[in-house]
């Protein structure tokens, strides 16, 4: 005979101000099987759980119910306290009298109460038909995959390759280094930039447990968590890596001048290249849409020039496997294209340059070394506007989110400039100077002050020309009234976008995005380097814009999920998977059309007992399968069951309402 | 032959005639017969629509009922205007069919409203419907040498919702045309800043400051003279300009003459058509550069000579 515990939680008022909770414990004391009936305030809480474990213990429960929120938010808590009370943890069932009861059904009190003690009757007679289960142990594959070798995707692997454990470093560009190898010099501190990334860089090539693969992207992945087989396309670099010395000749001699994209186009390089001087690794690629060998096969200077004889016009792509148990996304961020803005002018006037533009012209190994310029007639500019939340916060224009590090940056950008021109001046147009961040309003404030920076509150209508200045037309709000600023050069801080490729990225890997193109975490507040998807966490800008420090912090965080997931040898997952009853199996396999974890397989087995003849049935890979129970719903002759959810619970279920 | 149905506005008929003159000359040409709709009503303008809205919709309702009985495919409308009040109201009454039905109550002597027809600011017909190349084949005089500057005002490209035509802030449509003509069409920011509007009856200094700055911008491109598809942007360009330079002691001297004058005398037709009597600052001696050869900037050269110079040592 079953005896059912019945638990029902208030939740504060959430549950409780919409259900009558009283009534509903004693409608459930109705039911024959249930032995007790009680309420609490905060069930999830360690009294709320310490009255399961009670009673449990002095009822002899065989199954349990909770009335509360959502199974996605405390199952996991409730299945514990029955473990802890020496119960299977999967006797218990969860009535979601939260989300499906209190929360949609406000406005009608009564009806809340009946479906909350509707709901309770099912779980109790489903779970009188509830097994018990225990977990699978699968094993696990200890190397990681970072993609994206930007600063979170080195912050990434180093943390996890100091922890031992095998890291496979995928980079798009020639180059790790991403971004911040961009920038000239960070804030609030104003470091180098490159004096605090590089030495990281180096770190990763040199690193025992990292495999650094460059030039390089991941085009497949399959498997589950502890279980990924990656694919990794090498694009074809035409230089063979592991002979080239980084010497350097074949880019001198090379003839084919290109847009140097490292450099914001500012400057040119060559078609065979490495993006810059501190590369990792520093060896050149050919750029295969310029190189005029590959293209209509003259030159081959690289080649003659080559005293190891690396360059090889003959390589091709080429695809490499490697097995894996977990993913870090780490893809950054692009900046947003200003074209819209036409009543600016840009892309009429050459003066008019985005923020990493000035950046790389401020930055000592820069295209100008390190001296801001005007691109029209390259002199020194004196009176600079900048502008904010260009494409950012800008629903007519852009997208509708804040960019998060412009506010900071253009206060970098006033400092730079008026340590690289001292007599130069610059006016800020901004919105709102959003600094929440450790020493940022202090940042803010310094630039202010040592620069003496006109921060003018309103948004820019218009950029005209006279003569060879920029007029620069907008509002300044609080003083209620029209200004017009003659610039020699105007700065847009341009707004942070996804990535292109995430949404193609997020697709491959099986994980979501949103409407952005960044990729989303599993939980906004309590999972937030995690993917819906076990065992492919994120980090830094590929989930939402964020300056360095964050970037850090979370990839740190991805690390110690990685090292977390990796802890053991083998892996505990959830028993509630298919099952297959091969007696009854005719071997259709519709299952293995159905199943998107290509969880199902095909057995053969013997016809009948003693039988030599053998027939094909269909097996569940019990590593794979995630228990969704398409398989269950498409056979026919009803051989598979769901661990959980099978007929006799189901058809409980159903009868109880 | 193409048949347009035209509606004319009220400037057509008045302060605009040279542009109705010369727009009936240039459609001939084009091979283009007009209809002009017959008693046709006040588009309610810059007064209706901030009194009430059944006016609002109502007046450029009747129209568009008397224009749909003429069973052309699109409407022309000379005035910037009435273009903006028609096909604002018509993108409203077809989202709402209800105040569609309910509008339709007021003129019901006229007829029932269908929603058919194709409303086109006459710029936007010769640039879309008749295209820049059946305009180019009949150009029989060049204008090659005259400097222009494009000036669309507010209302021919904004908002873009409702005339889904050219680019809101910087257009280049009318540049095109002119260029199609032979003229050049300088870089002019101003093309589509406000020129006051009807704030010169009852606010002239507005009007003054604001137009000022158009044609101080267009003086800097370096043109001959400012190109209007517009009568209010014409007239106030035009009729305020002395003025202007009264106030603030700049001279400008910048003619104002509609596309379709230029149209007109760019395919031939002589200059007394183009009624140039009418304007205000005297149109003579820009129109005297035509024929002019326009010296390359001295940049453009020195560009290509750098190309020349780095292509020979490649």
């Amino acid at each position: 005979m079953a005896r059912v515990g019945v638990f029902v939680c208030f939740c504060g008022a959430n549950i409780a101000g919409v259900i009558d909770v009283p009534a509903v414990v004693q409608e459930a004391k109705k039911i024959k099987e249930v032995k007790i009936s009680i309420e609490y305030k905060y069930l999830c809480s360690d009294p709320g759980q310490q009255i399961i474990r009670e009673a449990i213990v002095q009822n002899r429960l065989t199954s349990v119910v909770v009335a509360a929120c959502s199974p996605r938010m405390h199952e996991k808590t409730f299945r514990k306290a029955l473990l802890d009370a020496g119960m299977n943890p999967y006797l218990l069932e969860i009535a979601n009298i939260r989300e499906h009861s209190s929360w949609v059904h406000q406005k009608d009190k009564k009806a809340a109460t009946e479906k909350a003690s509707d709901l309770i009757r099912m779980a109790v007679a489903k779970s009188i038909a509830n097994e018990q289960l225990h977990e699978i142990s699968v094993p696990v594959t200890k190397r990681a995959l970072v993609i994206g070798g930007g600063i979170a995707g080195i912050q990434a692997a180093l943390d996890i390759a100091d922890a031992r454990i095998p890291v496979t470093l995928v980079e798009k560009s020639p180059s790790i280094g991403g971004r911040m190898a961009q920038l000239d010099e960070t804030f609030p501190t104003l470091d180098c930039s490159q004096c605090i990334l590089t030495p990281k860089m180096v770190d990763v090539a040199s690193h025992p447990y990292i495999e650094l693969i460059p030039y390089s992207e991941v085009i497949e992945l399959q498997g589950y968590v502890g279980n990924y087989k990656a694919k990794i396309k090498k694009k074809a670099s035409y230089v063979d890596f592991s002979s080239c010395t980084g010497c350097g000749a074949c880019t001198q001699k090379c003839p084919v001048k290109v847009p140097n994209e490292f450099n914001m186009n500012i400057d040119k390089r060559k078609a065979i290249y490495t993006p810059f001087p501190q590369a990792v690794p520093n060896k050149p690629v050919i750029d295969a849409e310029h190189c005029t060998m590959l293209l209509k096969g003259k030159c081959g200077i690289c080649a003659k020039v080559c005293e190891k004889g690396s360059i090889n016009f003959k390589m091709v792509d080429e695809v490499i496997e490697r097995e894996i148990g977990a993913v870090v996304i780490a893809t950054g961020y692009d900046l947003w294209d200003p074209k819209p803005y036409e009543e600016y002018g840009v892309g009429r006037y050459k003066d008019i340059i985005t923020s990493l533009e000035f950046e790389r012209m401020v930055s000592a190994s820069g295209p100008t070394n390190g001296v801001p310029v005007r691109p029209s007639d390259g002199k020194v500019p004196k009176n600079v506007v900048f502008i904010k939340c260009i494409g950012s916060r800008d629903e007519a224009k852009g997208i509708e989110y804040c960019s998060k590090i412009c506010c900071m940056y253009t206060a970098k950008h006033a400092i730079l400039l008026h340590h690289k021109v001292p007599d130069s001046h610059a006016y800020i147009f901004y919105m709102d100077i959003r600094a929440a961040g450790k020493g940022y309003e202090e940042f803010v404030k310094r630039a202010q002050v040592e620069t003496a920076a006109t921060y003018l509150r309103g948004r820019v209508s218009k950029i005209y020309k006279k003569g060879d200045k920029l007029m620069v037309r907008g509002e300044d709000a609080q003083i209620g009234q029209v200004v017009e600023v003659e610039a020699d050069l105007v700065v847009l801080a341009t707004a942070v976008i996804a990535p292109k490729d995430n949404p193609a990225l997020a697709r491959l890997l099986g994980v979501s995005y949103d409407k952005y193109g960044y990729i989303s975490e599993a939980h906004p507040k309590l999972r937030p380097v995690e993917t819906a998807k076990a065992g492919i966490f994120l980090a830094g800008c590929t989930q939402a814009p964020k300056d360095i420090p964050d970037t850090v912090a979370q990839a740190s965080a991805c690390a110690a999920k990685v090292c977390g997931l990796f802890a053991g040898d083998t892996m505990k997952k959830d028993p509630m998977i298919s099952t297959i009853n091969n007696e009854f199996c005719s071997g259709c396999l519709n299952c293995i059309k159905v199943c998107p974890y290509q969880a199902i397989v095909t057995e053969e087995i013997p016809l009948g007992h003693g039988s030599k003849e053998i027939r094909t049935v269909a097996k569940i890979n019990e590593g794979v399968c995630q228990g969704c129970g398409s398989c269950v719903a498409i056979c026919r002759s009803m051989a598979i069951s769901l661990a959980g959810f099978t007929d006799p619970q189901i058809i409980n279920e159903i009868v109880a309402i | 032959m193409n048949k347009l149905t035209y509606f004319p506005g009220c400037s057509a008929h008045g302060t605009s005639e040279e542009f109705d003159h010369t727009l009936k000359l240039v459609m001939q040409t084009l091979d283009v017969q007009m209809e002009e709709i017959p008693d046709w009503n006040c588009c309610g303008a810059t007064s209706a629509h901030v009194m009430t809205e059944n006016l609002a919709l109502a007046l450029p309702m009747r129209n568009l009922v008397l224009a749909e009985r003429l069973e052309n495919k699109t409407m022309g409308i000379a005035c910037a205007s009435c273009y903006s009040r028609m096909k604002g109201t018509k993108k409203h009454l077809d989202e709402n069919p209800e105040l569609a039905r309910r509008i339709n109550t007021t003129v019901i002597d006229e007829g029932e409203y269908k929603g058919t027809i194709d409303i086109k600011s006459m710029l936007q017909y010769c640039y879309e419907e008749i295209g820049l190349e059946t305009i180019k084949s009949k150009v029989t005089k060049s204008l090659s040498g005259l400097k222009v500057a494009c000036y669309y005002g507010c209302l021919l490209t904004r908002p873009k919702d409702i005339t889904l035509f050219d680019s809101p802030e910087y257009p280049m449509s009318m540049d095109l045309l002119m260029e199609a003509l032979g003229a050049k069409a300088m870089e002019f920011d101003f093309k589509t800043e406000c020129c006051g509007a009807s704030f010169s009856i009852s606010n002239t200094e507005v009007v003054e400051s604001l137009s000022g700055k158009i044609l101080e911008v267009a003086k800097e491109s370096g043109a001959h003279l400012i190109v209007v598809a517009c009568p209010l942007c014409q007239s106030n360009l035009d009729m305020r300009q002395p003025d202007i330079e009264k106030h603030t002691g700049r001279k400008f001297d910048l003619p104002v003459m509609y596309f379709t004058q230029l149209m007109a005398l760019a395919f031939g037709y002589p200059e007394k058509e183009l009624k140039l009597p009418k304007h205000i600052v005297s149109v003579e001696a820009a129109l005297k550069h035509i024929g002019e050869a326009i010296p390359e900037p001295e940049k453009v050269k020195k560009i290509k000579k750098a190309v020349e110079a780095e292509s020979e040592v490649e």
